[in-house]
């Protein structure tokens, strides 16, 4: 524990230093282990993993990539192009209905007061219990009602709508934590309640909704089963879809699995790479202060 | 407010209606949906262009489904008018679709001249309660494989299996390797020793003192270290190619699985020593099924026609070697002569169909909780008995 | 907020009455629109129905007579008893005596007519199951019907036929009259005032139950009076004045609310209520019957099975509770644990070795179970690898013991979920003042003492949301259960998710699979109506 010990002001002692590097090691090891059995995978050849438990592939090849990018639909269309496009076109669509929503809804359940905000409030959090795969069959009824089955926006806004509970949480507890005066210096200059929240709030909740970006698009990017149930066309489906189908009925692709897992994965560590700033402060500074 | 709501309601219905593609292109075609990958669907894919390539103005248009997906997804989908007109799946799910009226029977237009096209034992498990529900495109089921550097003559009895096992073990490798745990894997034994799931009449009777010995004997191979324990299919491929097995029972998508170099080959299952009767697998037909509110009813069944015709039976059992329903195609030389594709067809004659009634559904997931009870060490009279009860009163 | 204050006097003026009373009108007989259209559609469906499947059972049992159809039919004939094909007998003849015509023609075979198909396939119909009519279950709205034929021994009578036209037209004449009528009684009743006001009110919208009283009988009726009066009495004693001023007073925030409110009740609050309706119907078939709790019942009592039965809901919910305090408390400790070590300030790699550590997050969780579950392999699988590697004996049989393979679920969850509490406890040791930390050493605490009185309080409101958050999502956390341990073995490591997604998918139990959701869901919100107020009280001081 000694080692763990919050930041005190002197630099503990050598064998407290050494302790401490040797267990983050051992945790980054443990965590980067499994990463590198898919790498291993991706990059060697055969469909099936090998018995061993070195994470150094045997044989170097790029075919499973390459299948995974030469995969071509009934009219020769390169799908894997075709899907992470539409992963893409999808996650950012859900990202922006999402932040946009759970901006707004956000900063209503903060900065007013009014009947039903509690309630509001424990809505936001208590829909999330209910199993997601117990409403997959009336969403498929809903979406087929509304014309939306088999097009990128029914599925965005079932992403979305999955989002905004956690979303509008996180930055709920943000907008709490920012300071009130300045958006009552703005009210007294005689701007609006909407002037105020978008010039004044939304570039103060910056990190805040970095993460709540962060969290819808991942939502969106990794979802397969809504996007494997609703699309009717080929061409339509997403990534994670496209990953799903290398695992048969019989038989499964591992190879072209740890591939599509690998290539699934990197925009997201990418995004976590890039946010990983806000990510920090995001997701906590509401709930300390609030 | 409320106005402001209604125009939100209304730029949603007009984003909705913006959106390309929201109603299916399929004015006069015919969509298929299959799960099919890598040879099988190029072989489709042929078919498929052909088709259109005859009939511009009835189109074929192939859909695949990721196989985790596509149960759930044709149960809501035909019932609101969204399925497919066709689509090809094993037979062993037709009671439960026949049940939900989501599937269309087609012995209206079958005469016997076209049912002859098909082996019986492809044909007849796609008939169920006095009708024909699709055209059978092949069959699948377990077979021995095995790798011709380990194994210089297949066992044609399970007692000559057995008598493999201590060469085997001393190499440091399982004499045999398959999915031990599943009832799909067992089947073979539990029907070699006269067990069943259901009698004749089609009740469940799956408690047998034949069915026991199979569990029995699946038991002893494990005990005697012929077998790994608990091996899952994936499992079984790996240590087939690594050489820490020298045989496997699996299923003609086994062969994509065998790693290059491995020098293997395939064979009919051995005879059950204890009842010198062969060891029969499960038989899974995999059929062209029609929807029961598919739109173009004639054209939808004349496509399932070229699909299973003779012609094309050749090009998937050359292309995917796809183990076809056709007797036509075993007289080309080529496909006749094929060993992959002779074995598993002499394989099919010593199977049993999966059970199609719905109950079957209910049986799986007890049974392989059963097999695992045994191997370790349970009465497999008790166990057999616990899966008829549960599967009789429900979980 | 002060507008509220004001409304008071203006209500007593004579003008904004009149208005109040068309306002509280237009609500009422908006609710009993919806309630009085919902009544007519089930009214007219059920006449449709009934209407057509009785032309179409006419003309079957004139044909059966011998005689032409009563009215128009697509198809109409006598059908002969089927010769089964000796070699297929699911291969069956049949010839088709078409009313009028002359010569009977065999039904059947590659290019046949497609309604002949219809008639062969009625026929088929009827020797399973006997007389019948009803629509064809191909969306076309036909409709068919078939009896037996007396004149033809084993022979059947069928009738195909198309609906002359369309179900009765939406009665817009009569509803717009209605309205009228009740909008003219309402204003009567503003201008009469006193108790007149609210009862006219009430009579005013309650017109519209006149017709469903003939529709659908009293139900819908007695519920459009009930609603009415409800809306009447509100009105008569202001209440409906409030609710419209409070409307108008929090206009802007509903306004900032109502994007995410409409979405969420269209796309979340309608399928979670129908989830919820379903738990209380039996699902056999693709048909639906009401069974009221019995559901809830089967479940709650165990279904006649021993506490220690991996069916038992009891032993499931035990299982799923321990799951997700197990996982919880690791993802929180080693969360924390390691956040802490990362806050040292002379750690070189920081970002790094924070980068690496959220790697888990960011990689897809149904890609991470496939992972660990061939990792648990017990064949030479990665992690007896390594146990045997350390001398620790390599070879355990992960899933053939509860034990180990609830563990190996546990390790599974606990590598995805651990970065979440380590981010939310890294953004809250960030917040604590250094100052702190420098005053307790110099009083002379402990590491230990500094952990306990410094960190920890200023951890805990942070990791409150984050623990009530972690635990729904640990507690339906499906993807990890079904793939790596499949409930292996016997079941018995399957949680409530798991185990309502069997009786949906492997057992097509729908209502069931209903039933274990909202199960679930009401566990989930006793916990955190309980888990919310424990965290409020102790983040309050």
């Amino acid at each position: 524990m000694s080692a763990a010990s919050p930041a005190g002001t002197r630099r503990p002692s050598v064998l407290a230093q050494v302790a401490t590097y040797a267990a983050l090691l051992v945790v980054t090891m443990a965590v980067l282990y499994p990463v590198l059995l898919v790498c291993k995978k991706a990059f060697e050849p055969g469909r099936q993993f090998a018995l061993s438990a070195s994470p150094m592939p045997r044989d170097l090849t790029l075919d499973h990539f390459r299948d995974l990018a030469s995969a071509e639909g009934p009219h020769g269309e390169l799908l894997f192009l075709r899907h992470a496009l539409n992963s893409l076109v999808a996650a950012l669509a859900t990202t922006v209905v999402g932040v946009v929503l759970s901006c707004t809804a956000a900063y209503a359940l903060s900065r007013f007061r009014f009947p039903g905000r509690r309630a509001g409030l424990t809505t936001f959090l208590v829909v999330q219990m209910f199993p997601a795969s117990m409403l997959l069959l009336p969403l498929y009824v809903l979406l087929d009602r509304m014309g939306m089955l088999n097009s990128l926006v029914g599925l965005v806004l079932v992403y979305a709508t999955t989002a905004i509970p956690f979303c509008v949480w996180t930055l709920k507890g943000y907008f709490d934590s920012l300071p009130k005066e300045l958006e009552e210096a703005a009210r007294i200059d005689g701007a609006g309640p909407w002037r105020v929240f978008f010039t004044i709030m939304l570039p103060l909740a910056r990190p805040g909704i970095a993460v709540t970006a962060l969290f819808s698009f991942m939502t969106a990017w990794n979802e397969f089963i809504m996007a494997s149930t609703f699309m009717t066309d080929e061409t339509r489906y997403t990534l994670p879809v496209l990953l799903q189908s290398s695992v048969g009925q019989y038989s499964a692709d591992w190879g072209l699995f740890a591939a599509g897992a690998i290539v699934t994965s990197l925009p997201v560590m990418a995004l976590f790479y890039v946010l990983q700033r806000s990510l920090v402060g995001g997701l906590t500074s509401g709930s300390v202060k609030g | 407010m409320i106005g402001r709501r209604l125009a939100l309601a209304a730029a949603l219905a007009a984003a909705a209606a913006a959106a390309p593609g929201c109603s299916p292109e399929r004015e006069g075609g015919v969509v298929l949906w299959h799960t099919y990958t890598n040879g099988e669907r190029a072989a489709l894919e042929q078919l498929a262009e052909e088709w259109n390539r005859d009939h511009p103005d009835r189109g074929l248009t192939l859909v695949a489904v990721p196989y985790d997906a596509f149960a759930d997804k044709l149960t809501s989908a035909i019932p609101n008018g969204n399925g497919p007109d066709l689509f090809i799946y094993a037979h062993d799910r037709i009671g439960a679709w026949v049940d939900a009226r989501l599937i269309e029977p087609v012995e209206f237009w079958v005469d016997d001249e076209l049912a002859d096209r098909f082996d019986r034992g492809a044909l007849l498990p796609l008939a169920y309660e006095g009708s024909l529900w699709g055209l059978p495109l092949g069959t699948k089921s377990l077979a021995l494989f095995y790798r011709t550097d380990l194994v210089a003559t297949p066992p044609r009895t399970t007692d000559e299996l057995l008598a493999l096992a201590p060469a085997a073990r001393a190499a440091d490798r399982y004499a045999l390797a398959y999915a031990n745990t599943e009832l799909y894997g067992h089947a073979p034994w539990l029907f070699g020793y006269g067990g069943a799931v259901f009698d004749d009449a089609g009740e469940l009777d799956l408690a047998t003192a034949e069915a026991a010995a199979a569990g029995a004997f699946a038991r002893t191979l494990v005990a005697d270290g012929v077998v790994p324990a608990d091996a899952s299919v994936q499992l079984v491929a790996t240590l087939f190619n690594e050489g820490k097995a020298a045989m496997a029972l699996s299923g003609p998508w086994f062969i994509g699985d065998i790693a290059d170099g491995v020098p293997w080959q395939v064979t009919t299952m051995p005879v059950v020593s204890a009842t010198g009767e062969v060891a029969a697998p499960f038989l899974s037909a995999e059929g062209v099924l029609m929807s029961a509110r598919a739109r173009d009813k004639e054209a939808a069944f004349a496509v399932m026609d070229h699909l299973t015709s003779d012609g094309a039976a050749i090009v998937r059992a050359r292309r995917a070697q796809q183990v076809v329903a056709n007797r036509a195609a075993y007289l080309e030389p080529d496909i006749g002569d094929d060993p992959v594709l002779s074995t598993f067809r002499a394989q099919s004659a010593h199977t049993v169909p999966m059970p199609a009634s719905p109950t079957m559904r209910a049986v799986w997931r007890p049974y392989m909780i059963a097999l695992q009870e045994i191997l370790r060490g349970a009465d497999p009279g008790d166990a057999l008995r616990g899966v008829e009860h549960e599967v009789r009163t429900g979980p | 907020m002060t507008r509220a204050d004001s409304i008071a006097p203006r209500a007593a003026t004579a003008a904004p009455r009149h208005r109040a009373q068309l306002r509280d009108w237009a609500v009422a007989t908006a609710l009993a629109l919806i309630v009085a259209s919902a009544a007519f559609f089930v009214h007219r469906n059920r006449e449709f129905r009934e209407r057509e499947e009785h032309r179409a059972h006419a003309a079957a049992v004139a044909v059966a007579r011998g005689e032409p159809p009563v009215s128009p039919v697509d198809a109409a004939g006598v059908v002969s008893p089927a010769t089964p094909s000796p070699r297929y007998p699911f291969l069956r003849q049949r010839t088709f005596q078409p009313v009028g015509e002359a010569a009977p023609r065999a039904l059947g075979g590659p290019c046949a007519p497609a309604l002949d198909k219809l008639v062969y396939d009625a026929a088929t119909r009827f020797d399973a199951t006997g007389p019948f009519k009803g629509f064809l279950p191909d969306g076309s709205g036909r409709v068919v019907a078939a009896v037996a034929a007396p004149g033809t021994p084993g022979g059947v009578a069928v009738a195909v036929s198309t609906p002359p036209s369309g179900p009765e037209p939406y009665p817009w004449l009569t509803f717009v009259g209605l309205i009228g009528l009740g909008g003219v009684i309402a204003a009567a009743g503003a201008l009469l005032g006193a108790w007149r006001r609210p009862t006219l009110l009430a009579l005013g919208a309650s017109g519209l139950a006149v017709p469903t009283l003939f529709w659908t009988g009293p139900w819908p009726a007695a519920i459009i009076v009930g609603l009415t009066t409800l809306v009447a009495t509100a009105s008569a004693r202001g209440a409906t004045d409030r609710w419209a001023e409070a409307l108008r007073a929090h206009r802007v925030a509903l306004a900032f609310l109502a994007p995410a409110a409409i979405a969420m009740a269209i796309l979340v609050a309608t399928p979670f209520i129908a989830g919820l309706v379903l738990g209380f119907y039996d699902h056999d078939a693709g048909s639906w019957t009401f069974v009221g709790l019995d559901n809830f019942g089967h479940i709650l009592s165990g279904g006649g099975k021993g506490f220690d039965d991996p069916g038992n809901f009891w032993f499931v919910l035990g299982v799923t509770v321990a799951w997700t305090a197990v996982n919880v408390v690791l993802h929180v400790a080693l969360g924390v644990a390691l956040a802490l070590l990362l806050r040292q300030p002379w750690l070189r790699g920081k970002g790094v070795f924070r980068m690496l550590l959220i790697l888990p997050w960011a990689i897809p969780n149904y890609i991470t179970a496939l992972i660990w579950k061939g990792m648990f392999q017990s064949q030479d699988g990665a992690i007896n690898s390594l146990l045997d590697y350390a001398g620790l004996g390599g070879d355990v049989s992960w899933f053939s013991s509860w034990s180990t393979a609830f563990t190996a679920n546990v390790v599974t969850n606990t590598w995805l979920g651990f970065p979440f509490m380590m981010v939310v406890a890294l953004g809250a040791l960030e917040s604590i003042p250094r100052d702190l930390y420098e005053a307790a050493e110099v009083d002379g605490a402990s590491p230990l003492q500094r952990f306990w009185h410094v960190t920890l309080p200023h951890l805990r409101p942070a990791l409150g949301p984050a623990v009530v958050l972690g635990s729904i999502w640990t507690f339906n956390m499906f993807n990890v259960i079904f793939l790596v341990s499949r409930g292996e073995p016997g079941g018995s490591t399957d949680i409530l998710v798991t185990q309502a997604y069997r009786w949906a998918f492997e057992r097509d139990e729908y209502g069931m699979a209903a039933a274990y959701a909202t199960l679930i869901f009401l566990i989930l919100l006793l916990w955190t109506v309980f888990g919310t107020k424990v965290t409020r009280k102790e983040g309050t001081p």
